[in-house]
């Protein structure tokens, strides 16, 4: 009777969430999304994929609607508390998200990044670590420069650390906190 | 829900032809625990599992009426769940055919009380007098 946006149904967040798999494995490598929403941020397909009602969420900048929040089941929270965080990418990184701890560096933040861009773009980004074979260039349009300069804060005492997931209209990037990202 | 679900699901489809129905949250069946305390040590325990499946919606009619509902329903079948959010909306804002929903709902809880009272009845017939031991105990110690 009722119509779900196909992001809801789980053979694509089956698939989703493969992609994203393959994404954290080979970081810096672009992905593109099968499926996209209907209405609302393409972020929504990733966040759908990832959330249910165990963890939490936090949308600093306000990329989500109202009506969002009870499809995803996410608890709100503080940013500094969040799971998983869904930011702008082309605003300023001004907050400094969970790390986790020694024992359980896993209980650390996943950042959503919405870029303008993967693949295109003035900012070009060299990144080396697990996953790549020597190195692997990225071109990003619309990530405000703190966005690097504040990972590379936040995962400086590895195994804490943040990991995040760049996307954009159609395509999604991971960069885990093994990954060591220069400036071009 | 006392009535057969066939018959509420037909119900809802013809009732919600050319409405927009829209979910305000992904509807989703699984299991229930029921967790409940032993008497001796006082300690928790799952007593046994249950369906339970729960729907959320949005209606909107032709005519630009709009209601939401949900409901939360011990079974497996979603769609079960959104027919009862569906009439729980009908309901709640008195939208075409809200007669009809309460119509079945009277229909319903006569079925549920029919039913209670064939239980009544069936556990009335189980009940065992126990006076009667008592005298049987007395011509034993005679004996």
């Amino acid at each position: 009777m009722l119509k779900l946006d196909p992001i809801w149904q789980p053979d694509a967040q089956q698939e989703n969430f493969r992609l994203l798999l393959d994404a954290m494995a080979r970081p810096g490598h672009r992905y593109t999304l099968d499926t996209l929403p209907e209405n609302g941020t393409v972020a929504l397909t990733v966040l759908a994929t990832l959330l249910d009602a165990e963890v939490s969420l936090d949308d600093p900048h306000a990329l989500l609607r109202h009506e969002d929040w009870p499809m995803l089941q996410a608890q709100s929270t503080s940013t500094e508390q969040a799971d998983y965080i869904l930011c702008d990418a082309t605003q300023t990184a001004d907050f400094t998200p969970k790390l986790g701890t020694l024992p359980s560096p896993e209980l650390s933040a996943t950042i959503l990044l919405v870029v303008d861009n993967i693949g295109k773009g003035n900012l070009q980004l060299k990144l080396t670590g697990p996953g790549i074979k020597d190195d692997r260039s990225l071109s990003i349009t619309g990530l405000d420069s703190t966005w690097l300069s504040k990972r590379e804060e936040w995962n400086c005492a590895f195994p804490l650390g943040v990991d995040l997931i760049l996307i954009d209209d159609k395509q999604v990037a991971a960069l885990p906190r093994t990954t060591k990202v220069e400036v071009i | 829900m006392a009535l057969p679900g066939n018959e509420l699901l037909s119900f809802t489809r013809r009732l919600s032809e050319g409405w927009t129905l829209r979910p305000k949250s992904v509807p989703q069946s699984g299991l229930g625990m029921l967790k409940i305390k032993e008497s001796a040590f006082d300690e928790p325990f799952y007593l046994g599992e249950f369906p339970v499946t729960s729907a959320w919606l949005a209606v909107t009619t032709p005519d630009g009426q709009s209601a939401e509902g949900a409901a939360q329903v011990m079974d497996d079948r979603v769609e079960l769940a959104e027919a009862l959010a569906l009439c729980d909306a009908v309901l709640s804002g008195h939208l075409p055919g809200w007669q009809d929903v309460v119509s079945l709902l009277e229909r319903g809880q006569a079925l549920r009380q029919t039913t209670n009272n064939e239980r009544k009845l069936i556990l009335a017939r189980t009940q065992v007098d126990f006076s009667l031991l008592d005298d049987a105990g007395d011509n034993d110690a005679e004996a």
